[in-house]
């Protein structure tokens, strides 16, 4: 078996142990599929692969864990979903992914659940709401897409980034932090563009 | 690996964004054996993540028309009490089938992520 | 930057994990719900979401 690691219209070929499978102007990024347990060290090495093929092209990751049976099946399920997967390529061309999360601190005043009212649940619900977009959308304005997902934290979002964009983001994310001092706000990255790779429609 | 924060909260410590990884190793490795205990289980998961997607699209729901300002003080007070009763039936049902938020945030193959 | 490259590594590990639980994109392969039944589940709940996002958007009268 063989896992599939990658979609890229790139024609350079990957360093061993990975191989191209070409299919029409695309190419599969694959290698051996490991029976190795599920690590954090096989993790990183992993996502070390594709970091390091995407310092030189642009591509979008497949979904952890896919594999079939050869080459052929490869080819196959490339030529299968040529038409998103060619969209999915323009959609990132040029781009990174950048993670953001946002933690708040609970009130140190804030009363146990159990003695709350519903109106204040839902008070306290519209204001993480407001404080999260206040965030979310100086950053959303500088990227070329984003999206939220619901999370524990205050915010949890992903950014699509042009590379020669980082540094602003990056900064811009900092500023957030210096004008939000009660919060915690992580940045990570870059990332391959994971939460961008399906169509958003 | 090289490093990949590019921007933390300085002089703060980085506890509140290493979570209890609890699950999330199994769910990765589900993915990679498919074996029939998985299925069922993943069953489990399937249908309580329909029931956390439309907890949250009703809670987003009401939240809007909070922020609007349609609805009396009686009704938000109910809403919010309802939506906290739920909030804790699921946090329970999770529980029971040990599963965790993030595992609620499901793989549905071509449909993508639900939540 | 404060924290150990320990927990440096903690954090983006967990943002790791978050993609690779419900990123990339999907071609065919193992699929752990493959049983007939759930895929037509699956149909279903694509309905379901598109319809309910969509009646979210257009804010529809109750």
């Amino acid at each position: 078996m063989i896992e599939l690691l990658a979609i890229t219209d790139d024609a350079t070929p990957p360093e061993p142990p990975l191989v191209a499978v070409r299919s029409g102007g695309l190419s599969a990024l694959c290698a051996p599929a490991e029976d190795a347990a599920v690590t954090a060290d096989t993790l990183w090495r992993r996502e070390a692969m594709l970091e390091e093929l995407m310092e030189d092209r642009d591509l979008l990751p497949v979904r952890f864990g896919t594999r079939v049976a050869d080459e052929a099946a490869a080819a196959r399920a490339v030529a299968e979903r040529r038409t998103e997967l060619e969209a999915g390529l323009e959609r990132v061309r040029g781009a990174v992914e950048l993670s953001l999360r946002v933690h708040a601190p609970e009130p140190a005043d804030a009363p146990p659940p159990e003695a709350s009212s519903g109106s204040a649940y839902m008070h306290a619900k519209a204001t993480r709401t407001q404080a999260a977009a206040r965030l979310h959308e100086p950053l959303a304005g500088l990227a070329r897409a984003s999206v939220v997902r619901p999370a524990p934290e205050l915010l949890r979002a992903a950014y699509l980034i042009e590379r020669e964009a980082i540094e602003p983001f990056v900064a811009r994310v900092r500023e957030l932090q210096r004008e939000h001092p009660a919060l915690s706000l992580l940045c990570t990255g870059p990332w391959p563009p994971y939460s961008f790779a399906e169509d958003p429609s | 690996m090289k490093d990949k924060v590019l921007a933390g909260p300085l002089g703060r410590d980085l506890d509140p964004f290493a979570s209890d990884r609890h699950g999330l190793g199994d769910a990765l490795t589900r993915r990679v054996n498919a074996d029939p205990e998985s299925v069922e289980r993943g069953l489990a998961q399937l249908v309580l993540t329909i029931v956390e997607l439309l907890r949250q699209l009703m809670e987003r729901q009401a939240l809007r028309r909070v922020d609007g300002g349609s609805l009396s003080d009686e009704q938000v007070e109910r809403l919010g009490r309802t939506f906290m009763e739920l909030d804790r039936r699921m946090t329970q049902l999770r529980d029971e089938f040990g599963l965790t938020e993030e595992d609620l945030n499901l793989d549905l193959g071509p449909l993508g992520r639900l939540l | 930057m404060t924290g150990s490259p320990v927990a440096q590594q903690d954090v983006a590990l967990v943002d790791l994990l978050d993609r690779l639980l419900g990123g990339g994109v999907v071609i065919a392969g193992d699929i752990t719900l493959s049983v007939a039944g759930v895929d037509l589940v699956y149909v279903g709940l694509r309905a379901l979401v598109t319809s309910v996002a969509t009646a979210e958007e257009k804010q529809l009268p109750r």
